[in-house]
């Protein structure tokens, strides 16, 4: 059963642009939805409207099956945690997590011990008498956390929590924020513009792109099956090229590859592709391997540079379909630049897919 | 940072307004009545006549000429004195840095009344140059300082002198050390790396600076009113002399006007050369 | 990089600033009437005299009370300007802080004239009226800018942050953004304070008989008497500012707003 509901949101900063149309969006009850996408895509304007930031022109928000559309923000039990962590910074920690439930004049001695478990959850019970400029950018970021939590929201939304963290930081802080979100089993609405942050702490990724939804299913299906060249662009496919469909067979459709046909797995938004039409065909660096010389087997191609990434070896090949990048085991055998190669493809994982409306009617 | 909402405009209003009407009715349409009153005399409708007799009157024009040419001075007189200077102070450790600086701003805080007086007895015929002219035998009677373009400038510049020493060293601040040190390690010697790196650099600070004390000094009242007095006029005395002593409204706003027209054109002259450094 | 000639600029720029300072601070204790140079002996007349001299200490209250007056005022009504200048993006802001940084660039003494004549124009007006509206509007720009400066150090979205943890908007600005200006505010308070109660230009032509600010009153005995009272007058007023500034340095590192 969706916890918080968004029907047909319209929200425009400019009149006649929406920067969001009709937008809808269910998230269940304790679910950590991720929404992804490039700066613009109206990621945050979703979030901003659920916190009641933005008034929206139309539709509406649910939560709990309470309409929340028309309720200002401060009046939404809606924990909240910024991309600046946007501390208090006149206030010591304490204080910073306890704003919350003074707001809601909750009783002294109920603030002090809800406010003590809650840095003790965020292990900073040592720093509740600093200063935010005090602290850390991680030990901000809990303490934010913290202060979000301890109201105990219907819905904790995150903005960009962790793009001002270094990266070794921002690996440690979203299992810290998972942890977080699990044991208090809160729904949880997260925006990101990063693939693998989304893709390690969510139930569900939303991609989103100029305020429409792209795809939206469990971290696995996306990362493996993207169903368009936007969503594959974005979920770091290494290789990008168009081929012209020979033949399709139920799930399967073939191209040639170096003048053998390879078979593909495919995704179209207009029903099944017809022979002759375009496809996108998207593999990783690593769904490929390099032989020496020219076969026939494969693609043809000639080594343009190699870089080193500890047991990897990364090469750019020139073939007919363009530079491609392909990983090697760094115990396999080398080729130098200048090098005649033939690429195999390893199709398993590699992934067609259609757009163009015309020549797939 | 901006936050941008749907529906701000009516809370941008309500920060807005009121002093935007303050600064309306009580500055802006002030000014626009005086520039009408340059153009309609009390007898008669429009006319230019007012500006036309300004420039062709040569006691005016003498002293337009006089003001722009001791603001020109004064700007140079600053600009050597602080070059230098502010150089030495932006490569200061901070805490002395701060230390100096709030002694520069120190002088910018006190009224130009005291400041200028202290030029009185310096300069005064019984002040302290001539004492020691006097006592060193150098002259036989005192020699008259005081009423003299020399002094207006000296009082100038030591009014307007923090206004190029602070722009400069907040340019000069902003020139990294790995900068110098690239120069010098590439051959050039400290004039060259001066000239060449520290100069271009820091010109926005000198920009900023020459239009500060050059708008400044052609404006400044009180420096020509008491080293200057009613023989030796400055624009500003001018005005002065004009508005309550003629009592010839339409003429004072006629040199308003000038003054106005004056410090706009320099500080057009500013946002241009800056817009081309950038 | 710096060589050892270059501190000399810094003993020439600094004599130069600072030595009209000492020969006045010696000639308020010199006991020749004339001004003559080296002072001699010792006296604290001139002193006694600035107190007795009726013109100083009521123009010195006058100048505190426009002072505070225009100050208070200029804050109160810039601040929201402030506000809405670094919190907002709008068409028109590009006017707004053009209009609100006008009154530096037209000269002081123009503007007292120009309100002069627009005041008659309009009829019946107080001195003291007059007055505090010149001097409030020459105090915006500094009030708005040093107020944006320490608006823009502070995150806008604590603001958000405080309405999103129960707030309403007006406590969010009064328990969150208010708190973390006091240096700023103290700052524009400073500067606005000392840039009113030093002006000139603008009050040569609004001041009336019977209601003049100090250092017009300066100006005006100058023109009759010439002996060490200003001397005085000026060595107290120093000592007034240096308390004044270096404690807002001090406590708020006031050059970095000016």
């Amino acid at each position: 059963m969706p916890y918080l509901e968004i029907h047909d949101l319209t929200v425009s900063y400019e009149k006649n642009k929406p920067t969001l149309e009709r937008f809808s969006l269910h998230v269940e009850q304790g679910e950590l939805l991720s929404l992804l996408g490039p700066s613009g895509c109206g990621k945050t304007t979703t979030l901003r409207s659920v916190a009641g930031f933005i008034k929206p022109d139309a539709g509406q928000i649910l939560i709990n099956d309470r309409d929340y559309t028309r309720l200002p923000p401060n009046q939404r039990d809606i924990g909240l945690v910024f991309q600046s962590y946007a501390l208090f910074p006149h206030l010591t920690v304490f204080h910073n997590v306890a704003f919350g439930l003074r707001m809601r004049r909750i009783p002294k001695d109920e603030v002090y011990s809800r406010v003590a478990n809650a840095l003790k959850m965020v292990g900073l019970e040592a720093f509740a008498d600093r200063r935010p400029a005090q602290l850390s950018g991680g030990q901000q970021q809990r303490v934010a956390l913290a202060r979000a939590t301890v109201i105990e929201p219907q819905v904790l939304l995150l903005d960009e929590p962790l793009s001002n963290l270094d990266a070794g930081l921002r690996v440690e802080m979203r299992q810290e924020i998972r942890r977080l979100q699990q044991q208090l089993g809160i729904t949880t609405l997260y925006v990101t513009h990063d693939q693998v942050e989304a893709m390690s702490i969510s139930d569900r990724v939303v991609v989103m792109n100029q305020g429409e939804i792209e795809q939206i299913g469990r971290p696995e299906s996306i990362f493996a099956a993207p169903e368009t060249v936007f969503v594959a662009d974005f979920m770091g496919f290494d290789n990008h090229f168009t081929a012209v469909v020979e033949s399709v067979r139920d799930s399967k459709l073939t191209v040639n590859w170096g003048g053998n046909p390879i078979e593909l797995r495919w995704h179209s938004k207009f029903g099944s592709p017809q022979s002759g039409a375009r496809a996108e065909i998207f593999f990783r660096a690593d769904n490929a391997s390099l032989l020496a010389g020219r076969e026939a087997s494969g693609l043809a191609g000639q080594v343009i540079l190699h870089t080193f990434h500890g047991n990897e070896l990364q090469y750019l090949v020139e073939t007919e379909v363009g530079e491609l990048s392909i990983k090697q085991d760094s115990a396999s055998e080398r080729f130098a630049p200048g090098e005649a190669v033939t690429v195999q493809a390893q199709t398993q994982k590699w992934i067609a897919i259609l757009e163009d409306r015309e020549q797939n009617a | 940072m901006m936050i941008r909402r749907p529906n701000q405009n009516r809370t941008i209003i309500l920060l807005v307004a009121p002093a935007f009407l303050f600064v309306l009715v009580f500055f802006v349409l002030p000014l626009i009545f005086l520039l009408s009153q340059s153009v309609l005399p009390e007898e008669g409708g429009f006319t230019l006549q007012g500006y036309l007799d300004f420039f062709q009157s040569r006691v005016s024009r003498i002293v337009y000429l006089r003001t722009l040419r001791l603001g020109l001075i004064v700007t140079g007189i600053c600009l050597v004195m602080s070059y230098p200077a502010a150089f030495v102070l932006a490569r200061m450790p901070a805490r002395r840095r701060s230390f100096l600086m709030s002694l520069v701003i120190l002088p910018l805080m006190t009224n130009a009344v005291a400041r200028t007086f202290a030029w009185l007895i310096i300069l005064g015929r019984r002040g302290m140059i001539n004492q020691t002219l006097l006592s060193l035998d150098l002259v036989e009677n005192p020699v008259r300082f005081i009423f003299t373009e020399t002094a207006i400038v000296l009082g100038l510049a030591q009014l307007f002198l923090p206004l190029m020493v602070l722009p400069l060293v907040s340019a000069m601040e902003n020139i990294p050390d790995d900068v110098l040190e690239a120069a010098l390690s590439l051959g050039a010697n400290r004039l060259t790396t001066f000239l060449r790196i520290v100069v271009p650099l820091s010109s926005d600070g000198l920009v900023l600076g020459a239009t500060l004390v050059f708008t400044g000094s052609v404006t400044a009242f009180v420096t020509p009113a008491i080293l200057g007095g009613s023989r030796l006029l400055l624009m500003s005395t001018l005005l002065r002399q004009k508005a309550v002593i003629l009592f010839d409204q339409h003429a004072a706003a006629v040199v308003a006007v000038v003054m106005i027209l004056t410090t706009l054109a320099v500080n057009l002259l500013l946002r241009v050369l800056r817009a081309q450094q950038s | 990089m710096v060589s050892r000639w270059m501190y000399i600029s810094l003993v020439i720029l600094y004599s130069f600033l600072l030595g009209p300072f000492i020969i006045i601070f010696m000639a308020s204790f010199g006991a020749n009437a004339n001004l003559a140079f080296p002072p001699q002996g010792f006296t604290l007349d001139w002193f006694a005299n600035v107190f007795e001299t009726s013109q100083f200490i009521d123009s010195f209250w006058v100048s505190l009370q426009l002072a505070l007056l225009s100050t208070i005022v200029s804050l109160v009504m810039g601040m929201p300007v402030a506000y809405a200048l670094t919190r907002f993006q709008f068409a028109g802001s590009g006017l707004v802080e053009t209009i609100f940084s006008a009154p530096i660039l037209v000269p002081g003494l123009v503007i007292g004239f120009a309100m002069l004549n627009f005041f008659v124009l309009l009829g019946d007006m107080q001195v003291m009226t007059g007055l505090f509206i010149g001097h409030t509007a020459i105090l915006f720009p500094y009030s708005v800018r040093v107020i944006s400066a320490s608006l823009r150090n502070l995150d806008p979205y604590v603001e958000d942050a405080a309405v999103s943890l129960g707030a309403n908007r007006l406590r969010g600005f009064l328990l969150v953004v208010l708190p973390n200006m006091q240096a700023g505010i103290a700052a524009a308070f400073v500067l606005g304070f000392i840039t009113s109660f030093n002006n000139v230009p603008v009050s040569l032509f609004l001041s009336g008989p019977g209601v003049t600010t100090l250092p017009v009153s300066m100006l005006s005995y100058l023109e009759y008497y010439f002996d060490p009272t200003i001397a005085a007058l000026s060595t107290l007023l120093v000592i007034f500012t240096v308390v004044l500034v270096q404690t807002a340095e001090r406590v708020l590192g006031l050059s970095q707003f000016v």
